[in-house]
Parts: structure tokens; C-alpha cells; sequence
């Protein structure tokens, strides 16, 4: 599925920085994999460069036997529509979209037709367990709810591979626990690979792989004891 | 793209409608001017042409002299071959006493002789004209159109009072016109009157002002033409109706030209306005952007939704644009008519209707205008990277540009520009646009860098004003140098505008002030027409000896001034008693000197030019001007060049013997007459007036008022000029709004922990009112020198290019003075609605924005 190759990635600035310094790796279709690392230690870099957030200084970051560092940008907006999804700890969503709307978004940009898009809007909010907040607007929402509605949002283009940037960071420890079940359950049902990144041990103990990071270098990469409960 | 429009911008709009209304202002302001002036230009050089046309009637051709057609010329006409019928013709504009219905054109016609020419169409009940006879015994008799009558509350046999030129007469209506053909000329404000009864009314002697040939069919016009001019000499033209209209036409097309200015630079308004109000909005929205493109927006599909905005903004103000315009036009119609008459003696009226094709225009700019401004903006937008919605902070990750190729472009560009108007290469408008053009995308390249060395030279001085509240301001300016430096730009370039405009006016101004104060010496002017370019009346040459006769009056001198074309120009033919005149006046001499003029006038019937006619012309001393005159064609050696500002296309002066002579012809436009000293020009102008009262008109004048009221037809000339000036003001005003807003909004969260941290509301206040000040001052630092550089190109070789007269280059101090005075005030008012909005942020709001 994912398959990065002596990945390399400076920033240029006033200093530059080097996030990541030579990263392979290679994730399967169907597993679900936490990454963990201290503050900026290229985590969330990593996890751009896998969705074609972003292209590496150097090196290859191959998905579904696409070399996204070679794709325009252009062709990296067409595969972010269709072959993956993201959820943020932030949400992000659009402020002054109602609910349905903001899960509508992804499907509209794609040009998918709109009968077809209210069938699957209803459906995946029922799925995340929203039916009943279509019309609201991000700002009545909870915490928890609004990521929901992100993961709904990730869920409705059916793409094969999901990516989540501590997507429980900003929830309580009751709310975190939602969201992680609603994640193992996509998982689970839909078979969708997910790369989550973490801070939280436990969450991690979620998946069933846990690849540590430190400094721009892969540390620590191997099977969660007693993971995918 | 339909539910992204539908939905995200459409709730962007809901949420920031102020700023909205401010997008859609721009377009609307661009358009409105510009729809509004060219609808009132076309109405007015349609209404010139078409009372032209429909005031000939069935006439193939007429014929004119300067000064008028002598009665006679009339029988000589009707004898030749191939003529059908001919009819004389008074043309004349009055107002009616209450001055709010308007101009009339008054027609005297040969009512015996003129249904041959016209079609009059009255109404069966007007039996009154059934009998000319009866019509034409009674000399007050008038006829109006039916719209007139209607409008005025006029019955066949009411009378309606008249400002004519010897005072406040009454004629009776004594028929009506069907309002068609000839009865819509002029918007159908039209009376027509018996020609011998009009030549009394207005002063014409016995002269008409034309003579309407009809040609016999199967004649042609050129050889009709042929004939007559062989038959009546080169000191008659003899032209198509239509020609006569272009001619009018080319006249006040000069002057109308000058309103494009204002349209082209309300329109680019517009465009920076819109340009303003996308960066503010991609700025707003550029996280939004980046999920959108995290979701898998394209580049393409981002901009498509910004120009798409664009679009919409640009049909919805080119619409609202044309409504207002066509609202505005008539008044502009109104205040562009009134110049047209008194700077060229030609009126136009009528009512001003959208036309189609200036709505059809005025729509593509108003939507061009908006693509244009939205573009750079959509481009940016589109190229915001997805990452960026997620980055906890904002990084700098655009590196700063290489300025130096900048610079060294902006530094040749402006040296272009430079060059250009110093050897121009070509003449007229490229010309003018070539300079402009380069000399303005020059400055835009200096702004940028130029504004940069300014604003870290400033930094430290608002710093020390006010610790706080001056470093957040210095931070503001500095941390985001494209937006501080666009809006440097728009008011670098407006000042320059206000400079240069300015200037040029003021510098106008004072030269014409100048020169009448060298020339305009008598005590009293005597004037037989309100209107100085189209005389309305004519003094009897003989009137001199009685003025002279008033107690008090020391001299008296004749000037008779006819405009007459040459190479196709209409220029001044002025002529006086030069001796006199010379002994009083000051002249500024280019060529020759005063004891040449004095002599080669009085003596030799010679000629002196004036400055503009050398330039326009290229004839000066040594060389000679060749006149039609109803002696034949005289040619006139020129002895003097000088400074005159008597007429915009040339002037050549004669001593009023050499007129006499030549164009056997003794009436008077205007008496100067000088009193003796010791004695009240008041009192002996109300001598003349009684004198005059009644028997001739009594517009007389002392000096000052004189030059007022010159000095108010300069105004007016300028009128359009000055509302340029206060629009490139609005525009500084306006930009300054919108970068304080988008200053506030990029730095909400900055203000918002500040907030948090216990800075006080003033201190954030006063941060934005410092930015705004810094950004005004900062662009007026730019403006200085280049508006000097504008002042002095309006003034040398565009004045050149349109009146022939160069103006002195002096420094707008009074203008910097106003500017000086009001920028602060101004920059202080548009930080205003950014400042309360910077204050009202709550600290968490702030922090919580992203
Ligand atoms: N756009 C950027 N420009 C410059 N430097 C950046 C940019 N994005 C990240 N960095 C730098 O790259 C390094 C890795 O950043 P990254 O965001 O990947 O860390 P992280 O592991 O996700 O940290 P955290 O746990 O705090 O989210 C950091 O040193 C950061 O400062
Ligand atoms: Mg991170």
C-alpha cells in the first residue's frame, strides 16, 4: 500500500531544518499503524508526505504503486480527492458549512453527482452516529462531535487509506475513547489502512503497529504488544 | 463549483457583508463614472449633430461667413442655377427669465419663403397661421413645439418672458408644432420666429447667419457646392449640414476627451478596490483554502471559485454601476453642457438615456475590471499549499524575492518614461499613454523596495513616539511588506495623481491669473455677449463715439473677435485699436518685441500670433498667416509671437483699421473702456448701463468682475479635473481601510494573546492608527518627487498637445499644504472601523480563531 524510500525533507527558511533524514518504510494495505516521537521530531511530516500534502526533498513515497515526490500538483489534489482521507486534531473544519455540508465537501469537489451525494452524506453520519446534527454548524458542536463530523468527512469517499494527526489530542479521555472505537470499527469493517499519529500510549495501543520516531529517523518499528484489541 | 459558490462563498459573504459591500463599491465606482460620463458624452455630441441635421430640414447645403452672411448675398444665391429655393436663418440660444426651463434655441426663418425647407406641421386649430401675414405683422409673434408649450404650461396666444440680450422681452405663442423632424431638434425646446424681427432682436444688422440652400433635383452636392463658392468667394463656406455638425463636434470632442481620463482612472479604482478586497479575503479564508485543497480541491478549482466570486461581484456592480450612472449623467450632461457653451459657444440638451452600447461597455469593464483585480489574488490563493491549514503556526516559508532585477526594471522603465517626454518619438495620444504607461509601471517596480527602505527608516522614529503601541505597529508594517507595500502603492500612485493634476490646474491658473492681470488693464468691459466665444449680439461700431461721451471715460477701444477655420482648426481672429491697447497692456513676447507689433499692426496691417498658434501651426515672425476675407484672400505678416490665452486653438490679432478694411464690417464684440483717474468705475458703469438700457444689452463689467468671471469658466473647464483629484483621494482612503483590515484579521491571534497578556485596548488602537499613518506618510514621501514629475509633464507636453500653450512648472506647495493637513486626519478616519475592530477581539476568540 504505502512504501517510502531514503525519504528526505528540509525546510528552507532563516535556518533550515531537516524534519525527516532518510526514512523507509513500508506500510500494507489493511493495517493499522500508530506513530509516535517526541515534539518535532517530523510526525506530522511524515504523515503530509504520505497523503501528497507535500513532496520530500528527496527520495521516494510510493502509494498504490504511485510515486507521489514525481506527481504535479495537480495530480496529488486527484489522488488526495480519491485514495485517501485525513483527520486532524484540530478538525478543520469549514466554519460556515452546516454539518452535511462540510461532509458533502470532498464528494462536490470530485464532481459526484448530488443524489448521490445526500445518499452517502446520510449514511456516513449515520455511521458516525450524527444523523441527528445535519443542519448544525461546526461552532454548536462539541469537541467530540466535530470530530465526528471529520471523520465522517474522511469516511465518504470510501478511501482506501486514511491518515489521522492525533486526531484524539484535543478530547478528554472518555471522548478519545469514542473516537479510537469509531476508528477500529472503520478499520474493522471496512478494512481501511490507517496511519494515526499519537502521543497517547494508550491510543496506540489501539493499532497493531507502532512506529517510533526521533530526529527525523525511524527509532523503533514493531508489533504492539497485545495491539488491536 | 456551483455548491462551493453556494455554499462557502456565499456564507463568507453573510458573515463579512461590510466587506462585501466594500468589493462590490469598488466595481460599482468604477462603472458608475465611467457609464455615467460616456453616456452623458454621447448624448451631448448626439444632440449637437442631430439638432444640426434636423434644424437643416430639407437643406443640401449652407452657407456661412464669419460674422455673418450680408442680406444681399441672399437674391445672388437664389439666381443661380441649379438652386431650388434658399432661406435665411437665425440661430440663437436664450433662456427663458425662469432661468430652471432650460435653454432655448430660438430659429428666425423666412416663414413666406421657408416650407420649402422645413416641414412644420401645425396643428389644424393654430389657425392664427393660416395667415403668415397676421403672424408676421405682429413682431412678438412666436412659435414653440407642442412638448415645449406642454412642459412650460404655454396656450396658443400666453406670453412667455425672455432673457434676451438687451434685456427681459415677451413674445406671444401664436402656434404650435407637431413634436417631428425639425420640431425635435435641440430636445424640442425650439422657437421659431420671423428671421427680419430676430435680426433686430439679437444684433445681427442686416445679416443672417445663414443662408439654407435647397438644390434642384438631379444636382449634385459637389457640383451645388462648385457653384457657390465659385459665385460667392473664399470668404464663404459653403457646406453639407452634416459637416457642419462634425465640425461643432470636433470642437467639443477636445474637451469631452478630457472626462476619459477621469473614466480610466475611476475604473482602475475599481480594479485596485477589488484587488484589495480579495487579499483580504484569501487571507481570511486561507486555512479554509488549505482543507479545501487537503480535500483535494485543485489549483484550478480554487481559482476558478475566486474568479468565479469575481465574476459574480463584477455582473451584480457593472449592473448597479450602469443604474447609477444613468442616475448621475444627466447632471453630468447638465454641468458638460454649460462648459460646452461657455468655453465654445455650442450647446447641447436633451434627455440622457442609457445607451446601449455604453451599458454593454460599461458592463465588460465592470466585469473585467473585477477579473482583473481578482486575479492576482485567485493566484495566490490557488497555490496556498494544504499543509499550511494544518501548521500549528504560521511559517515563512515563501523566501523573500530578488529585488534587484526589480529594481533595476522599475529604474529603466521610469528612465523610458522620462526620455519619451522629454524627445517624444511619436505625437498626441500614444504619446501620452506611452508615458504614462512606462512612467507608471516604473513607480509600481520602485514602490516595492522603495517603501521597504522607507519603512525601516520610519520604524524607529514611531518606536520612540510610542514604545507599545509603536513597535506593534512597526511589527505589522514590517511583517507582511507585500500587503504594507500594496497599499504604499495605491497611494503612492494616487497622490501622484493628486500632485500631478493638481499641480498642472493650480499652475494654469495662475499663469491665465497673471496674464490677464498684463492684459485685461481697462477699468470697464461693455460686452454684447454674456457668452465669450458665440457672439449673441453686436454692438453698432458707432456706439464707440457715444461711450465716449460719458462723463469719466478717458478712452475706448473696439475688439471684435471672429473665429474663423484655418487648416481646419477654428481659431480667434481678434482685432482692436492696437495703439491704445499696447500704451495699457503688458504683453510677454516669444518672438519680436512690442515696437515691431506696434508698428506692424497700426501702421503696416500685419499680424502678431499667439503662442499656441506658433505651436499648433509652426508659423512665427518672418512668416505669414493667410486669411479668407470678404476682400478676397489676404495673406499677413506676422511680426510678434505672444503669450495668449484668448482662445484653446490659436489666435491671430490685427488692428481693428485692417478688420475694417478687410472685412468691411464696423460691429463690436467688446468695449474696453478706461476712465479717467480720480473717477469711480462704479458710477460710470451705471452711466453706460442707463445709457445702454432698453436699446442694446447692458453687460457691463469692471475689471474684477471680469476676471471672475473668466476665472469661473477656468473653473468649470477644470470642474471634472477636481473631481478626479477627490476620487484619487477616496481611492488612497479606501486602500487604507482595506490593509488595516486585513492587518487586524492576520494578526487576530497575535492581538488576541497580547489581549491576554494585559495589553490595553488604546494601545491596540493606537498601534492600527499608527499604521495607517506610517502607510500614508510613507507614500507621500513616494508621491513628492513623482507627482513633480507628473505636475511638470501635464503641464509641458500634454498641455502642449491639446491647447499649444506650455505652463510654467511650479511646485503644488498648496496642495501639499492640503495634503499635509487632511492625510492624517484622513489616514486616522480609515483606521477607524480596522481599529474598534482590533480592539473588540476577545483574547479568547482571538486565540481560538484557527
Ligand atoms: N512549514 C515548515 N517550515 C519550516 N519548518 C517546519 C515546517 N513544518 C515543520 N517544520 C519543522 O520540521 C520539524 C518537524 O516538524 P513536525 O511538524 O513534523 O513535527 P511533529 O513531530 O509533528 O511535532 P508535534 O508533535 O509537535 O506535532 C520541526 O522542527 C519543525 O519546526
Ligand atoms: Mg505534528
Amino acid at each position: 500500500m504505502l512504501k517510502l524510500q531514503d525519504v528526505f525533507k528540509t525546510y528552507e527558511g532563516k535556518a533550515e531544518v531537516t524534519a525527516l533524514s532518510g526514512i523507509n518504510l513500508t506500510i500494507g494495505a489493511g493495517e493499522m499503524v500508530a506513530i509516535m516521537g517526541p515534539s518535532g521530531s517530523g510526525k506530522s511530516t511524515l504523515l503530509n508526505l504520505m497523503g501528497g500534502l507535500d513532496v520530500p526533498t528527496s527520495g521516494q513515497v510510493m502509494v498504490g504503486g504511485k510515486d507521489l515526490a514525481k506527481e504535479s500538483e495537480k495530480g496529488r489534489s486527484l489522488f488526495r480527492r480519491s485514495k485517501v482521507s485525513y483527520i486532524f486534531q484540530a478538525y478543520h473544519l469549514m466554519p460556515t458549512l452546516r454539518v452535511s455540508q462540510n461532509v458533502a465537501l470532498p464528494l462536490h469537489l470530485a464532481g459526484v453527482p448530488a443524489g448521490e451525494i445526500a445518499q452517502k452524506v446520510a449514511r456516513v453520519l449515520r455511521e458516525v452516529g450524527l444523523d441527528g446534527r445535519t443542519n448544525h454548524l461546526p461552532d454548536e458542536l462539541s469537541g467530540g462531535e466535530r470530530q465526528r463530523v471529520a471523520i465522517a468527512r474522511a469516511l465518504v469517499t470510501d478511501a482506501p487509506l486514511l491518515l489521522a494527526d492525533e486526531p484524539t489530542g484535543n478530547l478528554d479521555t472518555a471522548r478519545g475513547e469514542e473516537i479510537l472505537s469509531l476508528l477500529r470499527s472503520i478499520h474493522r469493517e471496512r478494512g481501511t489502512t490507517i496511519v494515526m499519529i499519537t502521543h497517547d500510549h494508550h491510543a496506540a495501543s489501539a493499532c497493531e503497529r507502532l512506529i517510533r520516531l526521533r530526529d527525523g529517523k525511524v527509532e523503533d518499528d514493531g508489533a504492539v504488544a497485545g495491539g488491536g484489541r | 463549483m456551483r455548491f462551493l459558490l453556494r455554499t462557502l462563498s456565499l456564507s463568507y459573504v453573510r458573515r463579512h457583508l461590510a466587506k462585501t459591500t466594500l468589493t462590490l463599491l469598488g466595481v460599482v465606482v468604477g462603472v458608475t463614472t465611467f457609464s455615467s460620463i460616456r453616456s452623458a458624452q454621447e448624448t451631448l455630441v448626439k444632440g449637437i449633430r442631430s439638432t444640426v441635421d434636423r434644424v437643416a430640414g430639407k437643406a443640401h447645403l449652407q452657407i456661412t461667413m464669419v460674422g455673418g452672411v450680408p442680406e444681399e448675398m441672399q437674391e445672388k444665391v437664389r439666381s443661380l442655377s441649379g438652386v431650388r429655393a434658399t432661406s435665411p436663418v437665425i440661430e440663437q440660444i436664450v433662456v427663458t427669465e425662469k432661468g430652471e426651463l432650460g435653454s432655448l434655441m430660438v430659429i428666425g426663418i423666412d416663414l413666406l419663403g421657408d416650407r420649402e425647407m422645413r416641414e412644420y406641421g401645425f396643428e389644424g386649430e393654430d389657425a392664427d397661421l393660416d395667415d403668415p401675414l397676421l403672424f408676421l405683422s405682429q413682431p412678438d409673434s412666436a412659435i414653440f413645439t407642442r412638448d415645449f408649450a406642454a412642459r412650460v404650461g404655454l396656450k396658443t396666444g400666453d406670453t412667455l418672458s425672455l432673457r434676451l440680450p438687451a434685456g427681459v422681452k415677451k413674445v406671444a405663442a401664436r402656434g404650435l408644432l407637431t413634436p417631428k423632424g425639425f420640431a425635435e431638434a435641440f430636445g424640442g425646446n425650439l422657437m421659431v420666429m420671423d428671421v427680419y424681427a430676430a435680426q433686430d432682436l439679437f444684433g445681427r444688422g442686416r445679416r443672417f447667419d445663414r443662408i439654407d440652400v435647397r438644390l434642384e433635383e438631379g444636382v449634385s452636392i459637389g457640383q451645388g457646392t462648385a457653384t457657390l463658392q465659385k459665385a460667392l468667394g473664399p470668404a464663404y463656406r459653403v457646406e453639407t449640414p452634416s459637416r457642419r455638425g462634425e465640425q461643432m463636434e470636433r470642437l467639443v470632442g477636445n474637451f469631452i476627451s478630457g472626462f476619459n481620463i477621469s473614466s480610466g482612472f475611476a475604473l482602475a479604482i475599481g480594479t485596485f478596490l477589488i484587488f484589495n478586497a480579495f487579499n483580504v479575503a484569501v487571507n481570511r479564508r486561507r486555512r479554509d483554502i488549505g482543507t479545501l485543497r487537503a480535500l483535494g480541491a485543485t489549483p484550478r478549482q480554487v481559482r476558478t471559485l475566486f474568479l468565479s466570486e469575481a465574476l459574480i461581484i463584477g455582473i451584480l456592480g457593472g449592473a448597479i454601476g450602469c443604474l447609477a450612472g444613468t442616475a448621475f449623467s444627466q447632471g453630468l450632461l447638465r454641468m458638460m453642457g454649460q462648459t460646452t457653451e461657455t468655453v465654445y459657444g455650442i450647446s447641447g440638451s436633451g434627455v440622457v438615456t442609457l445607451p446601449p452600447g455604453v451599458a454593454l461597455q460599461s458592463m465588460l469593464l465592470g466585469v473585467l475590471a473585477s477579473l482583473v483585480g481578482a486575479w492576482g489574488p485567485a493566484l495566490v490563493a490557488s497555490r496556498i499549499s494544504p499543509t499550511e491549514a494544518f501548521a500549528k503556526g504560521v511559517f515563512q516559508t515563501r523566501a523573500p524575492g530578488h529585488a534587484a532585477p526589480r529594481i533595476l526594471a522599475g529604474l529603466v522603465l521610469f528612465g523610458v518614461s522620462v526620455l519619451l517626454a522629454l524627445h517624444p518619438p511619436f505625437a498626441g495620444n500614444v504619446f501620452i499613454l506611452s508615458v504614462v504607461i512606462t512612467g507608471a509601471i516604473g513607480l509600481v517596480l520602485l514602490v516595492t523596495p522603495l517603501s521597504r527602505a522607507l519603512l525601516i527608516m520610519a520604524v524607529p522614529l514611531v518606536s520612540k513616539a510610542a514604545p507599545v503601541a509603536g513597535r506593534l505597529s512597526s511589527d505589522a508594517l514590517l511583517g507582511n511588506p507585500r500587503r504594507s507595500s500594496g497599499t504604499i502603492m495605491a497611494m503612492a500612485l494616487s497622490l501622484t495623481f493628486v500632485l500631478g493634476l493638481g499641480g498642472y490646474m493650480g499652475s494654469t491658473k495662475s499663469t491665465m491669473v497673471r496674464w490677464m492681470d498684463d492684459v485685461l488693464t481697462c477699468d470697464l468691459f461693455v460686452r454684447a455677449s454674456a457668452n465669450f466665444t458665440r457672439p449673441d449680439f453686436l454692438f453698432p461700431g458707432a456706439l464707440r463715439e457715444e461711450l465716449l461721451s460719458v462723463p469719466g471715460v478717458k478712452a475706448v477701444e473696439s475688439y471684435r473677435g471672429i473665429r474663423p477655420i484655418y487648416r481646419g482648426q477654428q481659431i480667434l481672429v481678434g482685432s482692436i485699436e492696437m495703439g491704445g491697447v499696447l500704451d495699457r497692456t503688458k504683453y510677454e513676447f516669444l518672438q519680436g518685441n512690442e515696437q515691431a507689433m506696434r508698428s506692424g499692426l497700426t501702421l503696416e496691417g500685419k499680424c502678431a500670433v499667439s503662442e499656441n498658434f506658433f505651436g499648433r501651426f509652426g508659423l512665427g515672425v518672418g512668416q505669414q498667416v493667410e486669411l479668407d476675407t470678404p476682400s478676397g484672400t489676404v495673406r499677413f505678416p506676422i511680426v510678434a509671437v505672444i503669450r495668449d490665452f484668448s482662445s484653446d486653438q490659436g489666435s491671430v490679432f490685427i488692428d481693428r483699421s485692417t478688420f475694417l478694411r478687410l472685412w468691411h464690417d464696423d460691429r463690436v464684440d467688446v468695449y474696453d473702456v478706461s476712465i479717467k483717474s480720480g473717477t469711480d468705475p462704479g458710477k460710470v458703469r451705471d452711466l453706460i448701463r442707463r445709457k445702454l438700457a432698453g436699446e442694446f444689452p447692458a453687460l457691463v463689467s469692471t475689471r474684477q468682475e471680469f476676471k471672475d468671471e473668466i476665472g469661473k469658466a477656468i473653473d468649470a473647464f477644470y470642474a471634472l479635473m477636481r473631481i478626479t483629484v477627490f476620487l484619487a483621494v477616496g481611492v488612497a482612503f479606501l486602500g487604507i481601510v482595506t490593509s488595516l483590515l486585513i492587518s487586524v484579521a492576520e494578526r487576530s491571534r497575535e492581538i488576541g494573546i497580547l489581549k491576554a497578556l494585559g495589553a490595553v485596548p488604546q494601545q491596540i488602537g493606537l498601534s492600527i492608527v499608527g499604521e495607517a499613518l506610517v502607510l500614508a506618510l510613507v507614500g507621500l514621501v513616494i508621491a513628492l518627487p513623482a507627482g513633480d514629475l507628473f505636475a511638470s509633464f501635464m503641464e509641458g507636453p500634454v498641455a502642449k498637445t491639446f491647447t499649444g500653450w506650455g505652463m510654467p512648472h511650479q511646485y503644488p506647495w498648496d496642495i501639499l499644504g492640503q495634503l499635509l493637513v487632511s492625510l492624517p486626519v484622513i489616514s486616522a478616519l480609515a483606521a477607524w472601523v480596522p481599529a474598534r475592530q482590533g480592539v473588540r477581539l476577545k483574547g479568547t476568540e482571538a486565540i481560538t480563531y484557527e
